[in-house]
């Protein structure tokens, strides 16, 4: 049964979640995000730019049709990651957060310490938190106990297009999971989606893999059926690996 | 009076929240303001005051994964 992906209060039809930056214009993005058919999409918040006046982005996103994450994208610190938040929500998003706190600035992981220490302080004000991890299952295990309503490892660094780098961790993560897995990270192009989604994975959240394409809306269209396709196979129970063949056709009645 | 908006040191004769927003020409809907690391709620704008050497962060939307 092809259930809702439910993330705390939140439920949607769709399993896949796309971000809305590096894209080349707004016009491009909207396109992407109508072809991803996904109904999660994720934004930034940062300083007003006084001296130049950029076009409102939400101005492109239909509020009707998709749901508005926010992220703590570039903070270092829990403090940080927290006033961002708040501020997310003082703007007029809803009350939840994709929680990011980063601890190196080359390869984007994540500071776990901090980031428990957000989620925590987050949780206890209500908000529903998806929280960006290793793909740890000692590290999501922790996000779990903390109350994050969703826990989003990294198949591969953020924007790397590497794909799901250690599959076994993912799967050993979905084995143990009491919340909702999202792969977050890391794509880089449909397979690397259907892989996720194979292993089992709730959901995937991508943005640079669709971006960054040649074509980003036929790529978008492209990872909307990667999630459906992976998530069939998960459901419909892929056959074991053997070393030996196995005839498809009856050796019964065959010609002499 | 001096104020610190977004990192950078300004100087602008604002009483409150709301003459400071329009003064910057900002569209009060769509920005998210703190006021010396705490939420200024929107429906607070009016009724609080700026002092001298405040500092400020105010933020809005845009695109990001």
């Amino acid at each position: 049964m092809n259930e809702k992906l439910k993330i705390g209060k939140f439920e949607f039809n769709s399993r896949l979640l796309v971000g809305t930056g590096k894209y080349e214009n707004f016009d491009v993005m909207k396109k992407a995000l109508e072809a991803s058919g996904s109904e999660v999409i994720t934004v930034a918040i940062r300083r007003v730019n006084f001296d130049k006046e950029d076009e409102n982005i939400l101005n492109f996103i239909d509020k009707g049709k998709y749901t508005i994450l926010p992220n703590t994208a570039a903070c270092f610190t829990a403090d940080d990651a927290i006033r961002t938040a708040r501020l997310a929500t003082e703007a007029g998003l809803p009350k939840w957060i994709k929680l990011e706190v980063i601890g190196d600035e080359k390869t984007l992981m994540p500071d776990n310490e901090e980031t428990l220490k957000a989620t925590k302080v987050l949780v206890s004000e209500g908000f529903t938190v998806l929280a960006y991890t290793n793909d740890d299952i000692v590290a999501c295990k922790k996000f779990e106990d903390a109350g994050a309503a969703a826990v989003m490892p990294l198949g591969a660094p953020i924007g790397s297009g590497q794909g799901i780098l250690n599959p076994n961790n993912i799967k050993i993560i979905l084995e143990q999971a009491k919340v909702p897995i999202i792969v977050d990270a890391g794509v880089g192009t449909a397979s690397d989606v259907t892989i996720a989604m194979e292993l089992g994975a709730d959901g995937v959240l991508l943005n640079t893999g669709v971006a960054l394409a040649k074509d980003p809306v036929k790529m978008a269209k492209a990872m909307k059926l990667a999630v459906e396709s992976g998530r069939d196979a998960f459901l419909a129970g892929r056959i074991p690996k053997k070393l030996y063949a196995s005839a498809s056709s009856t050796m019964e009645g065959t010609i002499k | 009076m001096k104020l610190v908006i977004n990192g950078q040191e300004r100087v602008l004769e604002c009483g409150n929240v709301s003459e400071l927003v329009s003064k910057l020409n900002l569209n009060k809907d769509i920005v998210a303001i703190e006021l010396n690391k705490k939420i200024v709620h929107r429906e607070n704008f009016d009724n609080t005051k700026l002092n001298d050497n405040d500092k400020l962060e105010i933020v809005k939307v845009v695109g990001g994964g």
